[in-house]
């Protein structure tokens, strides 16, 4: 389809060979859409796999009353629709009856009073804000599965030798673990890209003036919104190959001898 | 090897199953789901299928409309009363709110609806598609034929200037595509209390605007909001109007070259960017699909004095909160200079026949329906306003204040929207010409830079004119 | 000096766990919490501040949910459809990870990167095509047996919510079962246990948090999947995503944001339990498996 002249119905297709790669390579809006994804993949994989690898380990290495509570709490986010999830970080992003703002004014701290959606610099962080908010219960389960498997033999032996907790966490757990972080690495790029769309759509519309648009928000608006199927299916070419291309490169540099216990 | 064989048994044990189960379910849910009839589809249809099955002569219109906010309730009533009229035809309706994503598989499998009612200017685009495609059916000669079950023709019964527009004749060539079906004056929205109580006059040129402007700021209200950059079509299009006319819109609709560099135009920008320095601070981060309702909720808390809208509105935000003495008043968009002429656009709906449809002579004897007496007090008893003779003297209090807009006499109405093309990968003109001006407002781009966008996108369009 | 200071940081970093939980706590209850209020909430006060206490409770907002969404004929398809596509994928997904993980043939690299692409395919691109082959399918069908079977049928779409999720649950799986030390399939071996044994009475047991994991997160998937549901279940037999979308905003109309927030907390509540009822055996584990050393 990417190499076709199409707009979605009509029997004139028209074979353009590779016209709409050209096009898209000149298209400011799509590297500004570029530029957005590839930002949102690495701040939400980042800060998620910090906080999620923290409070994994914490939460199964360390004996904490309520520690049934929490591990509930920290997946909620997860479950709610993304509909929901816009609706909730409207109210914390309000510019003026917003939590964030509010907070802000009551410890008289008005510097750092933002529009967090009406300011197109911040506004990607914004976004990345509540899909870090939203990730990291599913990316916590995951590790404290795979935390769980390790033999507690092992921190036994370490802890007799003397081995302080942090030590502990990066000559045993991390090593252990470091299949599975690997793996939600490709996770953390599917999901930001996919999820990011439906946030995009549902809570900026990709506004103010394009500066929250995302990979996928940009092909749905070219495949449908202008009628250009084929462009945006060359849109979604470029988007298969890039991520596959990143999960690609990220892997390899992550490499290491898989540890079995 | 084990594991394969176990893999390749287990797969076909739950293929098999799954089809033994699924004939299973079929047969004994056929009945059932016969009559568990789908809300959207017409009850007594689906019971004379049931009675009579297919083999009856006649034929099976289908019907695809938009629900929005009249409700799918009306839908079914005038596809009971036309078959009622016309025994040997069948209304099977499909009523969505997200008519696009219903549709479009079938479309693309080849089964088309025969009559579809989506407007344009849509986020799916879908009309729009089919325009760009051809794709859709020649209804001029129906303005000439008798309106089913009635004596006069659908030309007498429309409003005149309804079916000159690019938005019903989207290849400007004089040929009609899309019948004019639900319309909304838009204009700008404000609390008709609140000029009362501080004595101010609605502004009718750009300069008297400004004037109001610093004077309701000096009381902390800020002179403009808008609840996304898309309401800015009708606006950006009334002033258009404004400055030149039908002439200058159509010129600058269908892509006329230079036509955003010229002067006039220019005044068009310099406004908007003058209006940006008005508009209330928070506008621009509430300006999205979630939150443009607090835009809208700024007049009514009297934070704001006007923003762009359609009597949409009223219904939208009927339930939220308002202050005293609030009314809502709606004025066109101002003049350039005293004296000189105002525009409010009509914004409407469209009903329009897919080139591929099955049943082509019945779908336009459907869409002449649409404009019986029968039908219209149908539609306008579920809020439905149809561009037919007298149809506002039928309309009570504040409706009849919006659509008796152009009673005022120097306000004329202004339709249509940018002329069809051939799709152009990359670039599209609403973007362009309205969503920027979130960036005009916060300063981010200035208005040359503005300009020289929209010149451009013009440019490749004109290029890709049918 | 030594003494005294192990102790201290002890507590320091205690305290400081507690901090970090307690935070990403209040993080999450404020807004979720915010959530619950607001389903009881009546639609004026959504225009006001959002953060103001409801007025009151509107308890109709779950009714009117429950009823404009059809969640009770709904409810009924949905849970086939996620029972029995979580079903099908297990049962395909398990063998099929277990044998890329651990044994090396010819193709094998290739099935793994086949299955790898897999993930990287949206569903949102594949539903038009999945519904045209479906619709040939039909016709074919038609033609031999005299009716169509494959839309509006509740099987058919577990069975390709099963193969949707395929690549992302082999995937998952396959890497954990790498970390799975080999001794024991050794040592089931030397007990003369076939391939088939050693996978079930052996890698299975110590493969279910990740089981769980996978159960738990595509219960989820299928759950709240409605782009594929909306395509090829054009008829009835419609799921409760589907149903929900009626009580999304119409066009130029009121939002209706009382029964939309309520409707949502209906829906995801089954997750919310499931999810409570599995955690633990997520952190359980080695304690099945044990071995020592």
């Amino acid at each position: 389809m990417s190499l076709y002249r199409w707009g979605g119905f009509s029997n004139t297709k028209e074979f353009v060979g590779f016209d709409n790669f050209i096009t898209l390579w000149n298209d400011v809006d799509f590297i500004q859409s570029f530029q957005n994804s590839i930002l949102l993949i690495v701040v939400v994989a980042i800060f998620t796999l910090l906080i999620a690898v923290f409070f994994a380990a914490v939460l199964t290495k360390e004996t904490i009353p309520g520690g049934n509570f929490f591990r509930v709490i920290f997946y909620v986010p997860n479950i709610l629709s993304i509909v929901v999830i816009a609706g909730v970080f409207s109210a914390i992003y309000d510019p003026s009856s917003g939590l964030l703002n509010s907070i802000f004014g009551t410890l008289s701290l008005e510097n750092f009073q933002q529009m967090w959606l009406g300011d197109q610099d911040i506004i990607i962080y914004s976004v990345a804000g509540a899909l870090v908010w939203q990730a990291i219960g599913y990316y916590m389960v995951m590790y404290m599965s795979s935390m769980a498997s390790i033999p507690p033999s092992f921190y036994e032996a370490a802890s007799l030798e003397g081995a302080s907790k942090w030590k502990q966490f990066t000559n045993i757990t991390l090593p252990l673990i470091w299949n599975t972080i690997r793996t939600t690495l490709t996770f953390y790029i599917i999901s930001t890209i996919n999820l990011s769309f439906l946030l995009v759509k549902a809570m900026t519309g990709g506004g103010p003036d394009g500066s929250t648009e995302v990979f996928l928000s940009y092909m749905y608006d070219q495949a449908y919104g202008n009628s250009t199927y084929g462009y945006g299916m060359a849109i979604g070419v470029v988007v298969f190959i890039f991520s596959f291309a990143l999960a690609a490169i990220v892997n390899h540099i992550t490499k290491r001898d898989v540890l079995e216990y | 090897m084990n594991v394969k064989k176990l893999l390749f048994a287990l797969s076909v044990l739950f293929l098999t199953i799954g089809l033994v189960a699924c004939s299973d379910s079929k047969s004994s849910e056929g009945k059932e789901t016969n009559e568990e009839t789908n809300e959207e589809t017409n009850e007594e249809t689906n019971e004379e299928t049931n009675e009579e099955g297919n083999e009856e002569e006649g034929t099976t219109l289908h019907v695809a409309a938009l629900e929005s906010a009249y409700g799918a309730d009306m839908w079914e009533k005038i596809a009971d009363s036309y078959e009622t009229t016309n025994e040997n035809v069948k209304i099977e309706l499909t009523i969505k709110k997200n008519l696009e994503e219903v549709i479009r598989p079938n479309m693309q499998a080849g089964e088309y609806p025969d009559v579809v009612l989506l407007a344009t200017g849509r986020p799916e685009a879908l009309t729009e598609t089919l325009m760009k495609e051809n794709g859709l059916e020649n209804i001029t000669d129906i303005f000439d034929q008798k309106v089913s079950g009635e004596d006069s023709t659908v030309n007498e019964k429309i409003l005149d200037g309804f079916t000159d527009t690019l938005a019903t004749n989207p290849y400007a060539d004089g040929e009609t595509y899309l019948a004019p079906m639900f319309y909304s004056p838009t204009g700008l929205f404000y609390n008709a209390g609140l000029f009362e109580e501080k004595g101010w006059d609605v502004p009718k040129t750009w300069d008297e605007m400004w004037e109001l402007g610093d004077k309701a700021s000096e009381e902390g209200i800020a002179l403009f909001t808008y609840p996304t950059t898309g309401y800015f079509d009708t606006f950006i299009g009334s002033m258009l109007y404004a400055l030149g006319g039908p002439d200058f819109f159509n010129s600058a609709m269908t892509y006329e070259d230079g036509i955003w560099e010229s002067d006039k135009s220019t005044e068009v920008f310099e406004t908007i960017e003058k209006l940006a320095s008005y508009t209330e601070k928070n506008t621009v981060a509430n300006a999205n699909p979630n939150d443009f309702t607090k835009n809208q909720q700024l007049v009514l808390d009297n934070k704001a004095l006007f923003m762009p809208n359609g009597n949409w509105v009223v219904d939208e935000m009927k339930e939220a909160p308002r202050a005293d003495n609030f009314e809502w008043g709606m004025t066109s968009i101002p003049a350039f200079e005293d004296g000189g002429d105002r525009y409010a656009f009509t914004f409407f709906e469209q009903i329009w026949v897919p080139s591929a449809a099955e049943n082509k002579v019945d779908a336009k004897d459907f869409i002449t329906y649409m404009y019986s007496d029968e039908a219209s007090s149908i539609f306008l008893e579920a809020g439905a306003v149809q561009p037919i003779e007298g149809i506002t003297d039928q309309l009570d209090g504040q409706k009849q204040i919006f659509y008796g807009i152009y009673d005022d006499e120097d306000v004329l109405p202004a339709m249509g929207t940018f002329a069809s093309t051939e799709p152009v990968a990359g670039v599209n003109m609403g973007d362009t010409l309205y969503g920027t001006i979130g960036s005009v407002i916060s300063g981010k781009i200035t208005i040359e830079e503005w300009r020289a966008s929209v010149e451009e996108a013009s440019d490749k369009l004109r290029e890709a004119m049918n | 000096m030594s003494k005294s200071n192990g102790p201290r940081t002890e507590v320091l970093f205690k305290l400081f766990i507690y901090v970090a939980l307690i935070t990403l706590a209040i993080f999450i209850i404020v807004p979720v919490g915010w959530v619950f209020l607001a389903s009881i909430k009546e639609n004026a006060e959504f225009y006001g501040s959002p953060w103001a206490m409801p007025v009151g409770f509107h308890f109709e907002n779950f009714i009117e949910a429950f009823n404009e969404a059809q969640m009770g004929e709904y409810l009924l398809n949905s849970i086939v459809v996620t029972v029995f596509a979580l079903l099908i994928l297990l049962v395909v997904a398990l063998p099929a990870a277990y044998v890329l993980s651990r044994f090396k043939f010819r193709g094998n690299g290739f099935i793994n990167s086949f299955v790898k692409a897999g993930l990287f395919i949206n569903v949102s691109y594949i539903a038009v095509p999945i519904f045209l082959m479906l619709l040939d399918w039909n016709t074919v069908m038609n033609t031999i047996f005299g009716e169509g079977l494959l839309l509006n049928n509740r099987l058919v779409l577990a069975f390709i919510y099963a193969a949707t999720a395929l690549p992302f649950t082999i995937f998952l799986l396959s890497s954990y079962f790498e970390t799975l030390p080999s001794d024991f399939e050794e040592a089931a071996s030397i007990d003369g246990a076939g391939y088939y044994r050693t996978m079930f009475s052996v890698m299975l047991p110590m493969a279910i948090p990740s089981i769980v994991i996978v159960i738990l997160f595509n219960f989820l998937l299928f759950w709240n999947e409605y782009i594929l549901a909306l395509t090829l279940m054009p008829g009835e037999n419609q799921t409760l995503p589907v149903g929900l979308l009626n009580l999304m905003a119409a066009e130029r109309s009121a939002v209706n944001y009382g029964p939309m927030y309520a409707g949502m907390v209906i829906v995801m509540l089954p997750t919310l339990i499931l999810y409570i009822f599995v955690q633990k055996r997520l952190t359980q584990g080695m304690t099945v498996g044990g071995l020592k050393g």
